[in-house]
């Protein structure tokens, strides 16, 4: 029986022992000898699994209560496997317990498999916890049922007090309704979950989170599991702000928003990015030297009105200094900060509960500083890395928005003077497309028209202002337009109360997209200066003849002269004759030699006369051809006796072959004789050297004639060169004044110049240089008005002294 | 016969010095002419002439020039001064000098006799 018993307990599947109440164990199978190659009950427990073993043992003694342990057991050969113990009281009839007895089976296998699926599920959490993401798992109904180290350490707060979530309030409050929505949605229909959002982290700050849910299903398509991941898309979300932010921006530039507006938007965009910022845009006045007002719509009056106005420098503030340096400024406490001392900023600002401080310059794309972009915190710091960037863009868009302001308002001040000059010259604009007869008129040429804008504008209605007797070259000028050239055209305006505007029209023809003709012109209402020019024509005509007068008074004995020596002749001669004639015997022949005589001083004072005739009495100004040689040589041959009287050595150095100048001879012959007298007078007082005066004729380079009269009199001072020439200036006693001033006008009308030299020596020289031909037709004939009537002038004098 | 008293007359006008030594001859004097006062000086006809007839504007030396030398050389020739500048503020001046006349051109030849009848009287 005891060998039955011994064999049925070693068949047994398992490693079977008996232990007494104490647990001393009595006996071991078979197998068990087998397994441990004979060892001791405890001695084949793996040493690190002992302690647990026995106390697990001793407990299961100690209740009396069948009982399991686990533990690794040595086989024989030296690997351990693991054994799951099971043992089982024996009991009495009275209830002791007499006996333990135990099996250990091997789980060795399973205890591995399971060992590896730990092992694979600790590493899956590693792996998810170091996942830079919130990830949670929910169940299948949409309770939370794990989350990763992140969504702790975000949340702060662990698994169990993140139940509530979805309908928790870990959502900003604008999103929670619409993330319950969603999940519920999801939950329900098990669609993908897709959800952006705000999550208040364990600081208090809300974050954008993009959060994103995907079921697990089994086999037959239930939920199992969803996974949850939400990605933190804060920054992302600030970009996209900006951009956008930026984009309005832009958009408020390109729109031609008032600058204000821009740069105060502009402002709120920065400050909108983090809270306790503010920001402000000053800008440097036209001086260049203050700072004015741009935009600070976050900060107080009190502290804006405390910048505006200082000084562009490095003294005045951190704003002031940026502009003055053209760099960027950082004051990273304004506790510490001792720079503006001088003008005690940082108490001000400090006063206004900021902290800290940078302030970046906005420079024009030429480089020019514009203002200042400033930042300010209410608590210390550096600048952020987010305003930084925020900054080196928007401080484009802010110097383009202010250099467009600036150049609005030159624009508008350049439009404004524009418009003003256009009504103190009286200057209107048109334009004119020639194939339509289309006329575009500017308001300045309805005024000088005297026209109803409101009216319709006909040709008929501009012709019939135009005066009767200029409509002749008003239709030349239209018939003109269609040639496509340029032109300037002077008319007249008969206006309804009788009166006449004279106007000067400029017009520019150009071609428009189509290539049609457009002309565009300019009409100025000339009236005034037509009028001004009559009365300066008048004026200079009446200076004129006084010269002229004053020359002839200058040349009476002169001319006097001139005739007596011819007129003593004839007297003297006829005498003789006429003595010869009564003598006894009649010296016929004598007679007659001094008849012959008496009839050459007779042409010689006729000569004299003509010569004056040919200086001072002339029809027409005229642009002929005029030898200067020998318009000088009849200026000095009326004059010599003027010159023997002034006891003046007059050397005459001119030029052989001098080419003709165009001109009236008349009126440079008035001009070199005013220099010639001019000449003599200079030299009145002169006793104690030679009076020289040289009249010189020269080529002046390759188109211009000089002739210069050059004295050895009391030359002038250098300092009233210039004055010489003046209307009434006369540095002698006698003299009215007007002789230079006269001449010279003479000259310019011949599109020369009149100066003065001193010599090296005593005395000076006046020359005059002009062309040899004058330049066009047209301005030759020029000369004509004013000289004509002073001519007319001077005729009238001499016919009625 | 008596031997007619020298005239010599001193201008820069050719015609003058072609036609008032034909009338002077005319009236019975002996003439003769001279372009300069230079020139005059330079001839041998001073110390025979007894009236001078003198322009008084003349390039070089002038009138009053010669005058002036004549007194330095003691050359006591009475003057008989002719002028075509007829402002008459210089004539007080050259009598006031020692000129016997002054005349101004053109003068009539009762005018010059008279002058002449003076000079030859005074010496």
């Amino acid at each position: 029986m005891e060998n039955d018993f011994s064999r049925v307990v070693d068949a047994l599947p398992g490693l079977v022992w008996t232990a007494l109440p104490d647990g001393h164990v009595d006996f071991v199978n078979q197998r068990w000898s087998d397994y441990t190659g004979g060892a001791e009950w405890l001695d084949g427990v793996h040493p690190d699994d002992l302690p647990g073993f026995l106390e697990r043992w001793r407990f299961i003694l100690a209740s009396g209560n069948a009982g399991e342990m686990e533990a690794r057991l040595r086989r024989f050969d030296g690997p351990y496997r693991w054994f799951l113990f099971r043992t089982n009281p024996v009991s009495d009839a009275t209830g002791t317990i007499v006996k333990w007895c135990g099996i250990a089976i091997d789980i060795d296998g399973r205890r591995q498999a399971e060992d590896a699926i730990r092992a694979r599920e600790d590493r899956f959490r590693s792996i998810v916890d170091e996942i830079p993401a919130l990830i949670t798992l929910m169940t299948p109904t949409g309770d939370l049922e794990f989350v990763n180290r992140q969504v702790v350490d975000y949340f702060g707060a662990p698994l169990e007090q993140l139940q509530g979530w979805p309908t928790g309030d870990t959502f900003h409050p604008d999103d929670r309704a619409g993330v319950r929505a969603a999940w519920r949605r999801s939950v329900e229909t098990g669609q993908a979950f897709d959800f952006e959002g705000r999550r208040r982290r364990a600081d208090g700050a809300h974050r954008w989170f993009q959060v994103r849910g995907f079921p697990l299903r089994d086999a037959a398509g239930r939920i199992l599991v969803w996974y949850l991941l939400h990605t933190d898309i804060d920054d992302r979300k600030r970009t996209e702000a900006l951009l956008a932010g930026e984009k309005r921006l832009l958009e408020m530039v390109a729109g031609g928003e008032p600058m204000p507006a821009i740069l105060e938007a502009l402002c709120r965009l920065v400050e909108s990015t983090t809270t306790g910022c503010y920001c402000s845009v000053v800008l440097v006045d036209r001086s260049g030297a203050r700072l004015e007002h741009g935009a600070a719509p976050s900060l107080p009056a009190s502290f804006i009105t405390s910048i505006i106005g200082r000084p562009v420098d490095a003294r005045s503030g951190p704003c002031a200094m940026a502009a003055y340096s053209n760099e960027q400024i950082v004051a990273p406490d304004l506790q510490s900060e001792t720079r503006w001392a001088e003008s005690a900023w940082c108490p001000m600002a400090m006063a206004h509960g900021l902290r800290s401080c940078w302030s970046t310059p906005i420079a024009s794309r030429a480089g020019k500083v514009l203002g200042a972009f400033a930042i300010y915190y209410d608590q210390p710091g550096p600048p952020r890395a987010l305003h930084q960037n925020v900054v080196e863009r928007f401080k484009h868009i802010a110097s383009i928005a202010i250099e467009r302001m600036q150049n609005d308002a030159a624009l508008k001040r350049s439009e404004a003077f524009l418009a003003e000059t256009r009504r103190i010259t009286s200057t209107g604009g048109f334009t004119k497309r020639v194939a339509t007869g289309e006329i575009l008129w500017s308001d300045e040429v309805y005024r000088i028209f005297d026209f109803d804008p409101a009216a319709p504008l006909t040709l008929e209605r501009i012709k019939s202002r135009v005066h009767p007797e200029d409509l002749l070259s008003f239709q030349d000028m239209l018939d003109r337009q269609h040639r496509g050239s340029d032109y300037e055209h002077d008319y007249r305006l008969q206006m309804p109360d009788g009166s006449v505007k004279y106007l000067h029209v400029v017009a520019h023809a150009s071609r428009d997209q189509d290539g049609e003709l457009v002309y565009i012109a300019a009409v100025q209402d000339v009236t005034q200066r037509r009028l001004s020019e009559e009365a300066l024509a008048k004026t200079r005509s009446e200076l004129a003849r006084v010269a002229r007068v004053s020359s002839l008074g200058a040349l009476t004995a002169s001319i006097a002269h001139e005739v007596n020596q011819p007129l003593s002749g004839i007297i003297t001669n006829a005498s003789t004759c006429l003595r010869m004639l009564a003598a006894n015997p009649p010296n016929v022949d004598g007679a007659r030699e001094t008849a012959r005589r008496t009839i050459r001083d007779g042409n010689r004072a006729s000569d004299v006369i003509a010569r004056l005739r040919a200086l001072f009495s002339k029809q027409d100004a005229a642009a002929e051809p005029v030898d200067l040689n020998d318009a000088a040589r009849k200026v000095i041959a009326l004059s010599l006796s003027e010159i023997q009287r002034s006891r003046a050595i007059l050397r005459q150095d001119l030029a052989e072959s001098l080419p003709p100048v165009t001109g009236d001879r008349v009126q440079l012959q008035q001009v070199i004789l005013n220099l010639l007298l001019n000449g003599l007078e200079a030299m009145g007082g002169i006793e104690d050297r030679p009076r020289n005066l040289v009249i010189r004729t020269e080529q002046e380079g390759e188109d211009r004639v000089r002739l210069t009269v050059q004295d050895s009199g009391t030359g002038f001072d250098p300092h009233s060169a210039d004055r010489l020439f003046e209307a009434f200036y006369t540095t002698k006693t006698g003299g009215m004044g007007i002789g230079l001033s006269v001449s010279r006008s003479i000259i310019e009308s011949h599109q020369g110049r009149l100066w003065a030299s001193p010599n090296d020596g005593p005395g000076a020289a006046f020359s005059f240089s002009i062309p040899q031909r004058a330049r066009d037709a047209r301005s030759a004939g020029g000369l004509g008005a004013v000289w004509t009537s002073a001519v007319k002038d001077t005729q009238y004098v001499l016919r009625n002294p | 016969m008596v031997k007619p008293s020298l005239v010599s007359v001193v201008d820069d006008d050719e015609s003058v010095r072609e036609s008032l030594p034909d009338l002077l001859q005319e009236l019975g004097f002996a003439a003769r002419a001279f372009a300069s006062p230079e020139e005059f000086l330079a001839s041998d006809c001073i110390n025979e002439t007894r009236c001078l007839i003198l322009d008084v504007a003349m390039p070089g030396m002038s009138g009053p020039d010669l005058q002036r030398e004549l007194a330095l050389r003691r050359q006591d020739i009475p003057i008989v001064f002719i002028t075509a500048h007829g402002d008459g503020a210089v004539r007080p001046q050259l009598l006031e000098a020692g000129a016997v006349e002054c005349l101004f051109k053109p003068f009539s030849d009762t005018a010059l006799l008279g002058a002449l009848n003076s000079a030859l009287r005074v010496h």
